[in-house]
Formats: C-alpha cells, structure tokens, sequence
C-alpha cells in the first residue's frame, strides 16, 4: 500500500470523483466477476442464486401436490416422495428463506446506513460461495436421486445409519452446515457494520428501523445456529465413525436430536420473519406519508421477541412425554409470544390509521401480509395450548400453520419489498397492470393451498403421507389444495414475467421515486460500488429527505468525497453517538473468497464420500488460507490521525481499540459460546435422560492428563498476554508468541492422549463419547489458537504491529483466553463424569 | 505509566476522537442492558426447567420441589425488579443527549417486559402437578 498522509486535494466535479471511486471500487470485467467482494454485488447474486432455489423448492412443492392431488396416484413411489418432500421444506428454509432474507440485509444495510461497504467484504464473497456451493451440494443430490429423505428436520432415529443406511442424511447435515457458515458469517459481518459502520450522526436513536430489526435478526442467527450446527456434527460423527449420541440402546437419545434442532428451527421463525417486518416498517410510513408510529416500542418489541423465540423450542416437541408442568412453562412462552408481534402490528395500523396512506402496488403485497400473517398468528396461538396441539399434532392443520407464518409472513413483504426496491436496483418501476394480477393470483391462490389445509388437517389427514385410499372425508378439500397451488404458481410465474417485463420496458424513473427518507435512495440509481461519493452526516440536512441531499454528495460534499492512495476507503463510528472514530480501509477484490470456498467445499465432499484423509488435507489448506488472509490486511505502518472531510480527522482502524475485527471476534466467540453451551446442555441431558447411563462402566479419566492440559492452557494465555505487554511497552514478542505455541501444543497432546483413554470406548456407550466430543472441542480450539500465534509471527515479521497496531495481538489473547475459560470447563466436567454416573445409580 | 496502562490511555486517547464537543458519549457497555431483563428471564427458563427435570429424575417430594421452583422463580424476579427499580430511578445524564434518552427509556420498558413475562410464563405453570 502506498504511505501517503497528505490531506487528498478535493475533486472538482462529481463526474470526476465518479471516475475516480469507480476505479477504485468497481469489478473488474470477465472471469474477474469471480474476485467480486463488493456488498452490492454480492447482494444482488445472493438474491438471484435464493430466487433460483425459491423456484427449484416450488417445483418441488408443486410435485407433492400433484402426487398428493388424487388418491392412490403413482405419480411418484414412496422414496422419491420422500426426497422431493424433504427436499422441498429444506430449500425453502435453508437455501431460499435464510439467504433471500440475508440478501436483502447484504444489499441495503450498507445504503440504509450511509456507509460504502460491509466491515468484512472478502467475508461476505466467501459466505455467498459457501451458500452456493452447499446449496449445489443438495441440489446435485437430488439429481443423483440420493436426496435427503427424512423429512427436513432429520429427526433420529429415522435418519441414523439403521433406518437410513445410504448418503441421503449426511447429505443434508454435511451440506446444510456446509450453507450455515455462510448464514454465520454473513450475521457477524451484519452485527459488526451495523454497530460501527453507520453515517457520522446516525446515533442509535435515529438509526433507521430496518437496521434495528437486521441488527437483532443477525444476532439471533449467531445464537440459534450453533445448536444445530452441534447436532449437525454429532449426527454425521455417529453416522460416519460410530460415535454414540442419539442412539437409545447405547446411552445415546434421540430426542437430543429434537432439542438441538428446535433450539435453532423455533427462533429461525422469527429470524426470516424480523427482516420482513424490517420491510414492512420501512415501506408503510413512506406509503402512509408520516413516521413510523411507535419506533421505541418496536424497538422494545424486537428485542422481546428475539428473547422469547428462544424460549418457546418445546411447543415443537409437546408430544414426546415432557412432564406437563415443563410443557405449560413453553405453552405459555408460545402464547405472550404473540403481545410483541402484536405491538408491530399494531403499530403499522397507527401508521396507516394518523397518515394519509397512498396505494401503490407495494401496498397490495402488505395488504395480502396482514390478511395472511394474522391467520396464521392465531393458529398459532392455537397451537401453543397443549391439548389442541395433541390433538393436532402431525396433520396437516400444522403444515397450514406452518406456511401461513413462514411462507405467508415472508413471500408478501418480499414481494412487497422487491416491487419497493426494484426501482433502485433497476432504474425501472413495474408494469402496473400484470403486478396487479399476478397479486392477486398469488394470493388467492395461496390461500386456496393452504387454508384448505386447516380443514383436511382438522378432519384428520395425516403429514408426510405420500398417498391415501380416497374414502376419507377431506378428500375434495385436499384436492383444492392442489388446485390453489398450482394458482399460486401461476401467480409467482407472472410475478417472473413481470420482473423480466420491467428490466426490458418499465417506465425509467427518477431517483427516490417514492420521496422516502432513508440513505439508500440518497445515490444514483441502479447504485455505483461505491455506494455513496460521499458520506452523509445525518442531522438536519438528512431530514429534508433522501433525495434532497444526494447531489451534494455526489459532489463529495460529505465526509470522504475525494480517493487517497487507492485505497476503498469509509468511516467506523462510535458505536452509540455516531461520532466519526476511524478510517476504515477496506480489502479489494480477491479470488481468496473464491478459492477458500472451493477448498470448503472439497473438505465437504471429501466427507461426505468418506475420503477422509483428503478432507483433513484440505481442510489444512484452508486454514493457511485463512492465515494468508489475515497477512494482507492493515497498514505496515503507524499513520496516525488521517483528515476524512469536514474538518474531522480519525485514525485507521488499525490503530483503535474497538476496531471492527475485534467486534467480529466477540461476535463469534458468542456464536462459539453457544455452540459450547449446547455439547454441556446435550451431556447433562444425555446424564438425566437418556436410559443405559447408571448401569454404564463409570470412565476413569487420567487426573495427571487433565491437569497437564489446565495448566499448559493457563500457560498460554499468560504467554499471549506476555507478547501483548511486551509489545506495548516497545520489546519484542517473538520470545512470548513462541511460548504460547508450546503450550498449546502441550494443550493438544494432552487431550489427544485422553481422548484415546476414554472408557467407556466412544462407539460403545454416549458417555464416552460425550467425554472424546467435549476433549476434541478443546483439541479443536488449542489448534485454532496456534493458528492465530502462527499469523502474529508473521505479521511481526512482516511489521503489521506495532505498539500503536496492537490488534493481532489482542485478538490472540481473547481467543487463547476463551480457550483457557471453555477448556478448564470441559476439563472439569470430563473429571466429574464418574461421579455423575455414580449420583445416577443412588436414585430411588 | 505501566505499558498497558499507557496502551487504555491511547485507546481511551483514539476513541475519544470526534466525540460531541462538550459531552460524553454514552458508553457501548450500556447497550448490554437492553439484554439484561430478558437475559435472566432465559435464566429464569433454563434453571427453572433443569430443575424440573433433576428433580423428576430423582423423585423429589412433590412440596420440596414445588417449593425449590418457587424460591427460583422468585430469585429471578427480585433481580428483574431491581432491575427495573434502578433503571427507573436513574435520571437520564444530560451530557449523553437525545440518544442516552432513548436508550434509558428502551432499558426500562424491556425490563418491565422481561418481569411480565417471567410471572406470566413461569408463576401459573407451578400450580400443575409436578412429574406427571
């Protein structure tokens, strides 16, 4: 990088900064498309790869119906509708609902923000390739006609080895994890821009609502995850090596399978639903032409809601023998549920009720969500009362339930929010009369599927039949479901054609054609890469509206509005007021993302064809391309602060404590946290519940080998700490770095040896392999952390830190502390196990 | 000054830069806060059905089990309480402008919320049966 530090001479024209960001900021052309790490760009293939799987998934739904339609039909044999069923419920929610709703946040946070790019752009290219390839992944299987075949929550015992002995399960736990990392990734990428990347004087109370609403949806994602990502690995290990968790005859449950998966699918509800009702809130005050009533309310309610999605995961199990005083503690979460959802509500209806609501077609699609979403919250609310549930339970009343919260709840405000945005991503706005129609086919349609639903369900017809004799009572109604599916699919064909129509011959508009007031309609349109030419201060000017500044900061009349030293450049605030606090330099385009993901997805595949040795070489490659990653970011010198416009002068972001790679760090020790509290939660649950524990062989774990391994971790972290002392104080840290390296390998060797000690032997009995599980975890983050010491040695060497660059290092000793902290933990539980078998066998 | 007593300065140093003039900004470790009343309702949640479940396991007496939930749930709701009592009590700063408002105001109402929620989720259902 070039050291330039003399204050840039200030474009002339906005032409001319247009030039001048562009070649800064753009793709290139050609195979170069594939180094792209620009949000916009990303965004937008996000958006069109979920569409495709969105049209794949309904091709697959169509097909049930159609088998489904009359009775006895052969359209399709048991197995095959048992794949495409499968198939059908895990795109729509992992490979279309997740990443369509991550899309839209990877696409307009940034603008809505005010600010050019996401905090980790190589990031965000490779969560999207990750998303790609996993999801191709599945497809292809389906093609092979080896296809998931369980049912898209996978339950235990049907998806073990026993019951399905071939590559359908572990295609979907290795390919859906596969796609997790990119729901991951891109949530911490999300968390961490949202909190430090807004406008200069966008304080959090004057944040735009779809930022609070993407902010909480992201960190529910960093939290819901990680369970089912545990239950993911626990699974495929026992399916692939034999390792007991789930199998009842050898100490194992399969009802952990059931909490784990709930633990992620209750609050994955909510997650696809926030981000709609982030489009929702945005859209009607701009419709209603006044503010959002009750922004500090809906505030109060996201947060609520995230809390109480988490804690409602049972009502998905209320038929598996929990005591009833347990299930009414989650009867009754799954009831207040509905008070904050109802705060949003009704708050939009204020909205429309103090404004002076003009309808346009978006507003079609909010009609058409109002009508459907509030069916399908009473229905849950019915569902949340035990006795209904038992009584409905596995028929096809929770399968109508089910579409109309996450279906309806979702497929209207999309597509309310893409006839909203369209204009912005195309300079064009649709074609009025077949919007119209194809509105009211979707709709009509929709409701034709699966309202009919509620009745067949109520009358009886079982979930997850593939066919049945035609004497039952909801025969016809079932029929109708068929027909208002194929309605609706005409209706979403249209929507297509409308899209294409609209690209072709939609009437051009001007910018902000709906007069909003947020950012994202403060630029040209369709959008430049670099979003903005210059960053808005919010405050009074941003107030006169949107399109009322956009060309004062097309003439650079903004913070950052003239290039310096090449570098894509934009600013990181303080997290609450929205002051100004560093010069954020953010990477170019790469093909690192590109190849990172291939290298993901051989590790993947090398699995899931059991070439095992292939995997663990791969997965070495992608771990020093993660080290190579980390060795071109920052500045090989001290810069100081560096002017940004307006009189303002900030440090880069290498020089400032709460620079957004520490923000990321936090936020995936949170994730990881919770993926640890999980493997606790599935031992304490396996100990209580899971029969075969008191008559197992009480483990004798080696006291001397886990005292070894505490101390060597201890060891590492004052010698992490030491290098950050040292460093600060103007010494070197090679000496200290070494040390920690050392220790952590003395960490490793020490578990490894207890791992191959552990009694009983982990194939035969859960409670040895709950033992290896939670060792190996510590193995696992020793490894990691050497990892991170490797990378601090060569960014030493390569003078990337420095007394006042102190980052690496502070990011080492939090990750070597969190190992410390979780593995003194899984050590002492380790230990405590023979004692917690023994407590088992003095029960009366 | 020790070295990473120098190093807090120049972070407090870089991150004081563009603060509003004549105020404070208000501390990012406030928004933790927002967390904190349905945090412990999740706690509330975790100990409350763990409890249940130990207790169920190894045949507890009806009345000391019920009794053990009781005291739980009520733990809970003390802190939730002084929860609330003190983010009520608190006056807004007034160097901390529009946004220590908004926050303050937001802290309250979410542990008003999480309180509510505790006595509604947790208090009837330990009229049930106990292991049924």
């Amino acid at each position: 990088m070039s050291s330039s530090v003399e204050p840039p001479a200030p474009a002339s024209t906005a032409l001319r900064l247009h030039r001048q960001l562009v070649a800064i900021w753009a793709t290139g052309p050609g195979l170069q498309r594939l180094a792209a790490v620009n949000h916009s760009v990303i965004g937008m293939r996000m958006m069109i790869t979920s569409f495709a799987f969105f049209a794949i998934a309904g091709v697959l739904g169509m097909l049930t119906r159609v088998q489904l339609a009359t009775p006895n039909a052969a359209f399709m044999d048991a197995e095959t509708y048992n794949q495409v069923f499968t198939m059908h419920g895990s795109m729509m929610l992992f490979l279309f609902a997740i990443p369509m709703v991550e899309s839209f946040a990877v696409y307009l946070t940034p603008k809505m923000l005010g600010t050019r790019d996401f905090a980790f752009p190589r990031l965000t290219a490779y969560g999207y390739w990750c998303y790609l390839f996993g999801a191709t992944i599945l497809t292809g299987s389906l093609l092979a006609g080896v296809a998931p075949n369980s049912g898209w929550f996978m339950y235990t015992p049907l998806s073990s080895n026993v019951y399905t002995p071939g590559v359908n399960a572990d295609v979907w736990l290795l390919g859906v994890t596969f796609v997790e990392i990119s729901a991951l990734s891109l949530a911490m990428e999300i968390v961490v821009s949202i909190l430090k990347m807004r406008a200069p004087g966008m304080s959090l109370d004057r944040m735009p609502i779809f930022a609070w609403y993407i902010l909480v949806t992201a960190l529910m994602m960093i939290v819901a995850f990680p369970p089912l990502i545990l239950g993911s690995i626990l699974l495929e290990v026992e399916r692939a090596f034999g390792l007991v968790f789930f199998d009842p005859t050898r100490g194992g449950d399969p009802l952990l399978w059931q909490h784990l998966f709930w633990l992620f699918g209750h609050p994955d509800v909510y997650i696809i639903f926030l981000p709609m009702a982030a489009v929702l809130s945005t859209i009607i005050p701009v419709f209603a032409n006044r503010p959002l009533v009750g922004y500090r309310a809906i505030v109060v309610a996201i947060i609520a809601l995230a809390f109480l999605s988490f804690g409602i995961w049972v009502h998905h199990m209320f038929t598996v023998g929990i005591p009833h005083l347990a299930l009414a503690f989650f009867s009754a979460g799954s009831a207040i549920v509905a008070v904050p959802t109802a705060v949003q509500i009704f708050a939009w209806l204020a909205t429309l009720a103090h404004g002076k609501p003009r309808w346009d077609l978006p507003m079609l699609y909010v009609f058409g969500f109002f009508f459907v979403f509030v069916l399908g919250g009473l229905t849950g609310v019915m569902l949340a009362m035990v006795p209904f549930d038992w009584q409905a339970h596995d028929t096809y009343f929770v399968v109508a339930h089910m579409h109309y919260v996450v279906g309806g709840a979702l497929a209207f405000p999309m597509l309310a929010g893409l006839y909203y945005w369209l204009p912005l991503l195309t300079g064009r706005t649709a074609v009025q009369r077949l919007s119209t129609v194809a509105f009211w086919l979707v709709f009509i349609g929709f409701n034709m599927t699966f309202f009919m639903m509620h009745l067949t369900g109520l009358l009886g017809m079982p979930r997850r039949i593939y066919t049945y004799h035609g004497n039952e009572a909801w025969n016809w109604l079932n029929l109708l479901s068929s027909v208002g599916g194929f309605i609706m699919t005409i209706g979403f064909a249209l929507v297509v054609i409308d899209l294409v129509v609209q690209l072709r011959y939609g009437r051009r508009v001007r910018r902000d054609p709906w007069r909003a007031t947020t950012l994202e309609w403060a630029m040209p349109i369709p959008p430049q890469p670099y979003a903005f030419a210059s960053i808005p201060h919010v405050g009074a000017e941003t107030e006169r509206g949107a399109g009322q500044i956009a060309l004062s900061l097309a003439r650079g009349d903004g913070y950052l509005g003239f290039v310096r030293n090449g570098w894509q450049e934009t600013l990181g605030v303080h997290i609450t007021t929205g002051e100004p606090d560093q010069l954020i330099v953010l990477p170019q385009p790469t093909y690192l993302p590109l190849v990172t993901a291939i290298a993901t997805a051989a590790a993947v595949l090398g699995l899931l064809f059991k070439l095992y040795l292939l995997s663990l070489v791969v997965a070495l490659v992608i771990a020093g391309l993660f080290v190579f990653a980390a060795q071109r970011s920052g500045h090989a010198r001290d810069y100081g602060p560096l002017p940004v416009g307006r009189g303002v002068s900030v440090p880069p972001h290498t020089e400032v404590a709460d620079a957004p790679p520490w923000l990321a760090l936090i936020c995936t020790l949170v994730a990881d946290g919770t993926l640890f509290t999980s493997l606790l939660f599935g031992t304490f649950y396996l100990w209580i519940a899971a029969p075969n524990w008191p008559g197992a062989v009480a483990p004798d774990p080696s006291r001397m080998l886990a005292l070894g391994a505490a101390v060597a971790l201890v060891l590492a972290a004052v010698a992490a700490r030491g290098s950050l002392r040292a460093l600060a104080g103007g010494g070197k840290a090679q000496g200290w770095v070494g040390l920690a390296m050392l220790a952590l390998l003395a960490a490793i060797a020490a578990v490894v040896a207890m791992i191959a000690g552990v009694t009983p032997h982990p194939r035969e009995h859960a409670l040895g392999a709950t033992a290896a599980a939670l060792l190996s975890y510590i193995a696992v983050h020793a490894g990691i952390g050497l990892l991170f010491l490797l990378s601090n040695l060569l960014r030493l060497h390569g003078g990337f830190v420095s007394p006042r660059r102190l980052l690496d290092m502070r990011l080492t000793r939090l990750w070597v502390d969190y190992t410390m902290v979780t593995g003194g933990i899984a050590l002492a539980l380790v230990l405590a196990l023979p004692s917690l078998v023994t407590l088992l066998g003095a029960r009366p | 000054m020790s070295a990473p007593g120098r190093l807090e300065s120049e972070y407090r140093g870089a991150e004081r830069e563009g603060f509003p003039a004549g105020g404070r900004a208000l501390p990012p470790r406030r928004l933790w806060w927002l967390a904190a009343g349905f945090g412990v309702w999740c706690s509330a949640l975790v100990v409350l059905y763990a409890l249940h479940a130990i207790g169920c396991a190894f045949a507890w007496p009806a009345a000391t089990l019920r009794l053990t939930l009781v005291v739980v749930l009520l733990a809970h709701l003390v802190v939730i309480g002084w929860m609330w009592r003190n983010a009520a009590r608190a006056a807004p700063e007034p160097a901390f402008g529009q946004t220590g408002s908004f926050l303050d105001a937001a802290i309250v109402w979410t542990a008003i919320a999480a309180f509510v929620a505790t006595v509604l989720t947790f208090g009837p259902p330990l009229l049930l049966a106990t292991c049924i």
